[in-house]
């Protein structure tokens, strides 16, 4: 298959075309901004078929034939130009970009270049500089807001780079998976997640490996219409990353040298309370000997912390400079946020880019190292990226653009039980962490307040019940991973004829992850070692045939190639068990008992061959048409063939209506069919391998029957989108609106449907569904203000989209995609046929009909019922705001965000509250005595609500322990639901350029200072204070709804210098 | 050569790319990382690894009330209504079911022998769990693709589903060279295997006493002939190892998680320690001042205190490879003991005597590993077999067996009303669970199905804690 598609190729070299003519012209075509050589542009002899194009210099030459010939010259993006040769035998000429504006060129499928008006469906492109305004690290969080349908879920940056996911036009995938396809300059990259769920180490979607000082601009293909040419990779809309790249012309050298400093500030703490601390109740713990004392409790429901001398949980260790002493039970309310140290960023970036007429060339490095804001974490980072470009002749062109990244981090654990993520949850208000710090005693042992004393004042255990001295974990118990990563391509192009262009691609992405954890001997768990190491490749070998022509009225672009994906996988995880056989020896042999060791291999090949063509006349009306055929291995061999349509028109009706204000006009409708397949060996049944029991006489090794079954008659799922818009100017382009609205409709997805574990199995390979997604674009950019000393720039992006769950599976109306168990009390996230996608159902109060009043039973207490269904977690809207000023010299970034409806799960405000921790757990009644006071002394906490018994409404003062922390922190979640509105200030960047009379006596081009913010202000959010409805991306979890022990929010502020040589 | 229209390459190109190329080479979506062969006796052993969970359960050990919790005190409190069913079904359910149905080689011991521990183990654990839930899906469970949404079978008819089962394995057991491989339990002593059958066959028939005296008789007979267990070196009991991967629930939740959670219950201990029964020692530890003290049992509001001051779980149960007991002699001689004073079995209180001796005899002899103090723990009045009382009596000294196995002495209770326990106060409105309720994922998964096993249940109530199983007649 290679081999056809190289003979093939190479056949196209081997063809020779004919010369005959009588005259020869010859010129220079430049821009008429500032000049430059325009390589590439078209030469043809109006109405024939005979042209050229210019090469890298600009420079053409053709041979006509009458002297009465008039020749076109069209280049993308500029104006076409129709000149009659007349005599003359030069012809030089100025193309106008002033047009650049109307017609804009955008990326699309397969990189192709076009002008935007001819375009059928939705794009939205946003520049580098935008994307890097603040020096994001990830090209997706760095999208958020800036793409009108794109909702982007970030994470803290505590976690150094961790999750950010997007996804386009709502939730197309019944799973709550399909994120879009990241490719760049052509190639196809991976965008793995090792993170687990929201307990564990978030190591980040690896598309953080592309360095966003080398993006040139960012074009999102959002639905089916504008991605249906990557055929069963397309479904859920393509990010298309185009690079810098140096520009052939006369010799140049440009070097740019970026360095940005910032510091990270840790924010929005959840208020707590500071009156009571640890215990079950408010009566002190004495030992044999009468002594008051603390034990290794994790809530805070004890006594008031009234300067009591106590003997506090340090008093009990021998070796401690204060064992046996008594010291005063009183608050420390900064406990949690004494932990956290302030964080740096330090950014260094090199490029050199340059070019002369046959070659050009960008060469770039950049450095990233983040001190992370929980103690002992951190990230490093380098990237080093080239892309060049050579003309063998000036018809023949090689190219390569490869890019190495290294990512190298030591990061925290999130999550319940993490690296103190769990302080708002079980904590005890009285515990000061600063005198945790030093964790470890001269003789090894290891101080820890979550342990208990005897009566005798003994540690008899010193092993912690659930909880590690925060710094124990902080600097014993370490996560450490570590990429490298290369991906590029390396190209060959032959202009066969002017209106012909060949090209071969070879593509690959690959990367090795490692992952090890360290548990060091005096923690909670056994000392222990993990290590995985993960291993991917993708290559792609792509031909592409680009075939453009232009007759008077009508102008032909007709693009068709080939592609040939292989993917190789493999991973080997491996972990000690029963412990290391000498501390800390971290390595696998060291394991006590036979390790946990697996390995794990798969392979996938894809394909494929795709046409299309658009066709344009009068540049008025533009049709596209494309299909693509898709075969792939892991689909049921014999049918495995599938084919994706699109069509799509526009219609620039501005070139028919001369209506003074409207600059440009286009009406433009799509239709197109993507889809996707599933991961290899989900058609045929295996077994498993169990768990090992090495008995004394023998080993036995086990077999299972996996819980998922196989199917094999999977097919791959469809997405048939429809979509149609409107691209609006209005005077001189100062006003702009893009409006979209479309309809998704995603068909027969392969998903793991959850059945009856009765029958054998808890899930099976099915298609399944349909998903509908409706909804609406709005772009809306505009320069309301433009003076010479100030103008303002600003692009308002927002989207609505409605999600439906139209079929399930035969006689299955509900689909669970997660769920969390927590003391024995659910609460799922589901899919329920014709209600919205992603529904929370769990336990909430139960409710009088008629007065909507809760329900009390005969104690008092709330009554709840289960399965109640609270709606879906998706937005109503999301959107954002982005804002360029400039004023005098400086000018002035300013990136907003929001969205509005969703909704998640705080477990840690629940825990905040059943811990007696929340600072709603101690406020005083009505009756102006605390809620925790005695309710005989006027204290409890005051409830409303009818009784269950009697049906009247009543008011009652109950025990605060028993309401916050046996029922309402326990067992009813509608407490626990929050919205997850917010208007989120995210990104400002105030930039100084310097004078370039300043800069005349030195070495430098160009010189800018800017002072940079990211994530400075949560403007305003519905849910309550500590909880970031922002950032609760938190591993590789599909969809975003529960918050569990996420890191804390990080806000960094900083400076940036950019200078020019 | 001038015009030549590249369409026609493109064509080319593409019809050559098209044909041919939907065949793949067969290895590419062959799945190497695991097999595709059965292996009938490592189907077995896998299944076997789920045993000690029917035993070692954090929720059964307090329906009858053999611990209590320390510091939290919601499991004693039944907060936990719903309990998950599925990992049984598709764990070790759905590896018997395929080693009963695939094709499966001699060269790990007769084929028959290891369709019938295949069936011996299956009866076991479907027991097992129509005790706990009442109906259940049975005659069209485990059939994968064929039925995703199975029907509940009443537990009458799943008792008779498994009788016969019993009786196949019993009846096709080849003791003649019949070894079978990678037996966890039983190193592949078949004869122990067809004993266990016929136990298991013993007790699930003493189980219809107050439901169906008569169809109870008829099996307990048809398992006594079959042949039962007659030592303690037959017993199910479950061997764990020195080795984190196959080590005892009761250490991981006290040595490697930390956790002093669990003290003997109040009225295990005063009932135990006026009779100085040998096994106390053996069931808890003393407390720091030395004494055997219970816990009292289900309390609302924990005491931190509370672990110096009473018996934790003892110390020999909670090693890293204590075995557990799950289906004993003295349990079975216990039974026919019972079976005697009903009249199932001839003999009358003669019989019943000698069994209820020789159980307990058999009872300490398992818990302490000799007979010692067993014949003056039993001339003891209040020990003592007693024609008037005897009933209750083999009962409260089959709960002091059954001893952790919280599960099976919570079905003997909940058969034999004894011995007489008083609920948490508060907790599950002041009542002992007699049921568990569903998963709550069958609402979602198979609602038909479930709403019609809800409301067909025998003695009507709802999916919670409270409905009562067909054998517990009200």
């Amino acid at each position: 298959m290679k081999k056809k598609l190289l003979i093939f190729f190479f056949s196209f070299f081997l063809s020779i075309t004919g010369l005959y003519a009588q005259k020869t012209v010859k010129g220079k075509i430049t821009d008429s901004d500032g000049g430059t050589a325009l390589p590439g542009v078209s030469v043809t002899i109006k109405g024939t078929a005979t042209g050229t194009t210019t090469n890298s210099d600009g420079e053409y030459s053709i041979e006509i034939s009458k002297s009465k010939s008039t020749l076109l010259f069209t280049f993308i993006g500029y104006g076409t130009k129709e000149i009659p040769v007349g005599n003359e035998s030069i012809l030089n000429v100025v193309l106008s970009n002033d047009e650049k504006q109307l017609s804009e060129v955008v990326v699309t499928a397969l990189g192709i270049k076009r002008e935007q008006k001819s375009i059928g469906y939705a794009t939205q492109q946003v520049k580098g500089d935008n994307l890097t305004l603040t020096k994001e690290q990830n090209v997706i969080g760095s999208l958020a807001g800036k793409i009108a349908g794109a909702q982007v879920t970030g994470s803290s940056g505590a976690s150094l780079g961790g999750t950010q996911k997007i996804q386009l036009r709502g939730v197309n995938s019944i799973n709550g998976g399909g994120q879009p396809l990241m490719v760049i300059d052509g190639t196809p990259i991976a965008q793995s997640n090792f993170g687990g769920d929201a307990n564990g180490v978030d190591y980040g979607n690896i598309s953080q490996d592309i360095n966003p000082e080398d993006i040139e601009s960012v074009n999102v293909l959002k639905g089916p219409a504008a991605s249906a040419l990557y055929g069963l990779r397309g479904q859920y809309g393509v990010i298309l990353i185009t690079t810098r790249k140096g520009t052939k012309g006369p010799k140049k050298v440009d070097v740019s040298l970026n360095s940005a400093y910032s510091i990270e500030k840790i924010g929005n703490f959840m208020p707590l309370q500071n009156i009571y601390g640890v215990g079950n109740n408010q009566t002190f713990l004495t030992l044999a000997n009468g002594q008051k004392y603390i034990n290794g409790n994790d809530e805070s429901w004890g006594p008031k912390m009234d300067g009591t001398p106590v003997r506090m949980y340090y008093s009990f260790y021998p070796q401690d400079a204060q064992y046996g002493q008594l010291t005063p039970f009183v608050p420390q309310p900064n406990n949690i946020k004494d932990y956290f140290q302030t964080g740096q960023n330090v950014n260094n970036g090199l490029s050199v880019t340059g070019g002369n007429e046959n070659s050009s060339f960008r060469l770039s490095y950049n450095n990233a190292y983040i001190k992370g804001t929980m103690p002992n974490t951190w990230l490093k980072r380098n990237n080093l990226g080239v892309s060049s470009s050579l003309n063998l002749t000036s018809k023949l062109s090689v190219g390569l653009n490869a890019t190495y990244a290294n990512n190298h981090g030591q990061r925290p654990t999130q999550g319940y039980q993490g690296s103190f993520t769990g302080a708002v949850q079980w904590f005890q208000r009285n515990l000061d962490v600063n005198r945790l710090r030093d964790y470890k005693y001269a003789d090894g042992t290891i101080l820890n307040w979550n342990v208990n004393p005897t009566s005798a004042g003994l540690i008899t255990n010193n092993k912690p019940s659930d909880w590690n001295n925060p710094f124990f974990d902080a600097y014993e118990v370490l996560n450490n991973d570590n990429r490298e990563r290369v991906f590029g391509d390396v190209n060959v192009s032959y202009q066969l004829l002017p209106e012909l262009k060949l090209s071969g691609f070879v593509r690959t992405d690959f990367f090795t992850q490692s992952i090890a954890h360290k548990e060091a001997f005096g923690g909670r768990l056994n000392e222990g070692y993990a290590v995985a190491k993960y291993q991917n490749k993708e290559n792609n070998y792509e031909f592409l045939g680009q075939y453009s022509k232009k007759w008077s009225d009508i102008s032909v672009n007709i693009n068709a190639g080939a592609n040939l994906l292989t993917q190789n996988y493999s991973q080997l995880v491996q972990a000690t068990a029963g412990g290391l056989s000498s501390p800390a020896n971290y390595t696998i042999a060291a394991s006590v008992d036979r390790p946990f060791s697996t390995s794990f291999s798969r392979q996938k090949e894809v394909r494929s061959v795709y046409a299309m063509g658009s066709f344009g006349y009068k540049d008025t009306y533009f049709i596209d048409a494309s299909v693509r055929n898709d075969v792939s291995s892991t689909l049921p061999s014999g049918n495995n063939s599938y084919w994706y349509p699109s069509l799509s028109g526009s219609f620039v009706f501005s070139e028919l209506i001369k209506w003074k204000p409207l600059s440009f006009g286009k009406l433009r409708a799509g239709y197109a069919v993507a889809g996707s397949d599933l991961a290899p060996y989900q058609t045929s049944f295996t077994y498993a391998l169990g768990a090992v029991y090495p008995a004394s006489t023998g080993t036995i090794n086990t077999l299972t029957v996996p819980d998922n079954l196989k199917n094999p008659n999977i097919k791959p799922s469809f997405a048939n989108s429809f979509e149609i818009g409107t691209d609006l100017k209005f005077l001189n382009s100062r006003l702009g609106l893009e409006f979209t609205y479309y309809n998704q409709q995603n068909k027969d997805q392969i998903i793991n449907l959850s059945v009856s574990g009765a029958s054998g199995f808890d899930q099976t390979v099915v298609n399944a569904g349909l998903i509908e997604n409706k909804g609406i674009e709005v772009s809306l950019t505009g320069r309301p203000v433009q003076t010479k000393l100030f103008s303002w720039d600003a692009t308002l992006n927002f989207a609505r989209n409605k999600s439906m769950i139209k079929e399930l599976y035969p006689g299955i109306n509900v689909y669970q995609l997660d769920v969390n168990t927590y003391s024995s009390v659910s609460i799922y996230l589901n899919s329920t046929v014709n209600k919205g996608f992603g529904s929370l159902v769990g336990q909430a109060y139960q409710r009088d009909p008629a007065t909507g009043m809760i329900l009390l039973g005969t104690d008092n207490m709330p009554l709840f019922e289960t399965n109640h269904d609270f709606g879906s977690v998706l937005p109503e809207f999301t959107g954002g705001f982005l804002n360029n000023f400039k004023i005098w010299k400086f000018d002035l970034g300013v990136m907003i965000d929001f969205q509005k409806g969703g909704q998640f799960f705080s477990w840690s405000k629940m825990l905040a509250v059943k811990s007696g921790q929340a600072e709603e757990t101690a406020v005083l009644n009505d009756k102006g005595a605390n809620v925790r006071d005695a309710i005989a002394d006027g204290g409890g906490y005051k409830i409303t609500g009818i009784s269950q018994a009697t049906g009247r409404e009543i008011t009652a003062y109950v025990d605060a322990r028993t309401y916050f922390r046996n029922n309402i922190g326990t067992r009813i979640y509608e407490e626990w639901l929050f919205d997850a509105s917010y208007i989120k200030l995210r990104e400002v960047s105030l930039g100084y350029k310097l004078d370039s009379r300043l800069l005349n006596k030195t070495p430098f081009k160009s010189a800018k200072l800017s002072l940079i913010t990211r994530n400075p202000l949560m403007i305003w959010q519905k849910a309550p204070k500590g909880l970031n409805p922002s950032e609760l991306s938190s591993g590789s979890a599909s969809i975003s709804w529960i918050e569990k022990g996420g890191l804390q929010t990080v806000r960094s502020f900083g400076v940036n210098v950019n200078l020019t040589f | 050569m001038k015009k030549l229209s590249p369409s026609i390459y493109l064509f080319l190109i593409g019809s050559v790319l098209l044909c041919s190329c939907t065949k793949f080479n067969d290895s590419i979506n062959t799945d190497p990382n695991n097999p595709t062969k059965a292996s009938g006796t490592q189907l077995i052993a896998n299944a076997e690894l789920s045993l000690p969970g029917i035993g070692s359960s954090p929720y059964g050990v307090h329906y009858p009330q053999y611990l209590s919790n320390t510091s939290f005190t919601d499991n004693s409190r039944y907060t936990t209504i719903n309990f998950n069913f599925y990992s049984l079904y598709t764990g070790p359910l759905m590896n018997l079911e395929n080693a009963i149905n695939s094709e499966l080689s001699a060269n790990e011991g007769p084929v028959p022998n290891q369709i019938a521990v295949a069936k011996i183990l299956k009866a076991y654990f479907y027991w097992h769990m129509t005790d706990r839930w009442g109906p259940l899906p049975y005659t069209t469970a485990l059939k994968g693709k064929d039925n995703f949404t199975p029907a509940y079978d009443n537990q009458q008819s799943i008792y008779n589903s498994l009788f016969t089962l019993l009786d196949e394995a019993n009846a096709t057991i080849v003791t003649t060279n019949g070894t079978v491989k990678n037996d966890i339990v039983y190193g592949g002593d078949i004869n122990k295997w067809k004993k266990l059958g016929n136990t298991i066959h013993l007790l699930m028939a003493l189980r219809l006493s107050k439901v169906d005296a008569a169809k109870g008789a008829a099996e307990f007979n048809k398992a006594v002939t079959n042949g039962i267990m007659t030592a303690n070196s037959d017993n199910l009991s479950y061997p764990h190892l020195l080795e984190q991967n196959n080590e005892n629930y009761w250490y991981n939740q006290f040595t490697r998680l930390g956790r002093n959670w669990f003290a003997l219950s109040k009225p295990l201990v005063d009932y135990m320690l006026p009779l100085n029964d040998p096994r106390l020692a053996i069931y808890g530890n003393k407390n720091t001042a030395g004494n055997y003290v219970g816990l009292e049992y289900g309390k609302a509001v924990p005491n931190s205190n509370d672990i110096n001051n009473v018996s934790l779980l003892g110390s020999s149960l909670r090693q890293q490879n204590s075995a557990v007991a799950l289906v004993t002699y003295a349990q079975a001689l216990f039974a026919v003991a019972e079976a005697a004073k009903l009249g199932w079995v001839t003999g009358g209180d003669a019989t019943a005597k000698i069994n209820y001796d020789l159980a307990i005899q058999n009872s300490i002899s398992q818990w302490t590993g000799s007979t010692t103090g067993a014949a003056t723990f039993l001339a003891q009045v209040g020990v003592q077999y007693n024609a008037a009382n005897a009933i209750q009596q083999i009962a409260y000294q089959r709960w002091v067996h059954l001893f952790l196995h919280g599960y099976e002495g919570w079905a003997e209770w909940r058969r034999t009303g004894y011995p007489i326990l008083v609920a948490a106060a508060g907790a599950n409105g002041d009542k002992i669970p007699r049921r568990e309720g569903y998963p709550t994922q069958e609402r979602a998964n198979n609602t038909t199905n479930y709403n019609a096993a809800v409301a067909a249940f025998p003695y009507s109530g709802a999916d919670d804690l409270n409905a009562r199983v067909w054998w517990d007649k009200p």
